[in-house]
């Protein structure tokens, strides 16, 4: 979940034309990528936040629609309670679900829109002040 | 005969001082459901997502100036595997036993307030995400808690 939300963000709102590797273990890394959501990487977890939350702030990103994402993704990530954020169980079961079924660029292009959706609905009911109908 | 289970350890000591990153890790095992196997030796059964969220606990550990290292292995006796699976489920138990009596102190008053109910689930999902070898409590707890479940929305 954590590492599929990092993906939509750096595609969203980092570089638009990111390609992404898919490897089993930090050693594997190519010399020019930039890794994440994996141990010993910069964009990762670090002091209690995971690794969507270390990522908004390293591209500098204020955007606070993304920041209510960042509650979900951490209490789906995480689950310790520093948020309250009931759509984060829910997240983390269709996530699980779908890498059970699809590999991983599959996964991004599935998980893309799911996020492109939160998105809209966390920014609409951030404008509203209640939940969009 | 040797164990069948394959297990994860993390290995790992901080600096006693400050204590507040030692309490935020042990806090986090404990939610895990680890075994404590000795000072700063704490296992579980080995699945991917067990393994990552150690994995993260231990970056969390040198992150705090401290040492991590985590570890797949066996018992080589059948028997210390049992004893070990049977502490792990025996502590689970009595965590269900805690909501079954919690869950019939809350039956006990008229109207069962929902609020009490919610608690009471997310207590049950807390309890089921650490149970790695079921004890027949949780049959019993789930019932315990969903008996109140109906009670509370007929009222």
């Amino acid at each position: 979940m954590d590492r599929a939300a990092c993906a939509w963000l750096i595609r969203r709102f980092a570089d638009p034309d990111a390609v992404f590797v898919f490897v089993d273990d930090p050693d594997q890394v190519p010399g020019d990528a930039t890794p994440f959501d994996m141990r010993g990487a910069d964009l990762s977890h670090h002091g209690g936040d995971c690794s969507f939350e270390t990522a908004l702030r390293r591209f500098g990103l204020g955007d606070p629609v993304l920041w209510d994402i960042a509650r979900i993704v951490h209490e789906a990530d995480l689950d310790d309670e520093r948020y309250d954020a009931p759509e984060a169980p829910g997240l983390d079961v269709l996530c699980r679900g779908l890498s059970m079924i699809l590999d991983d660029p599959a996964m991004l292009a599935a998980t893309g829109p799911l996020f492109d959706g939160l998105y809209e609905f966390r920014r609409r009911a951030l404008l509203l002040g209640r939940e969009p109908s | 005969m040797a164990g069948s289970i394959e297990w994860l350890l993390l290995a790992y000591r901080m600096p006693r001082e400050p204590s507040t990153p030692r309490i935020t890790v042990w806090r986090k095992l404990t939610r895990l459901g680890v075994a404590k196997l000795g000072d700063g030796l704490v296992a579980l059964p080995a699945d991917a997502r067990s393994q990552e969220r150690l994995e993260w606990i231990a970056d969390e550990v040198i992150e705090a100036a401290g040492e991590a290292s985590l570890w797949r292995s066996r018992l080589t006796s059948a028997a210390a595997e049992r004893a070990l699976v049977e502490r792990m489920a025996g502590a689970i138990a009595a965590d269900y036993r805690g909501l079954i009596t919690a869950a019939g102190a809350a039956g006990a008053s008229i109207p069962v307030r929902a609020q009490t109910v919610a608690r009471l689930r997310r207590e049950l999902r807390r309890i089921s995400q650490r149970d790695y070898f079921p004890p027949p409590e949780r049959d019993e707890a789930r019932r315990a808690v969903e008996s109140l479940t109906s009670r509370a929305a007929v009222r």
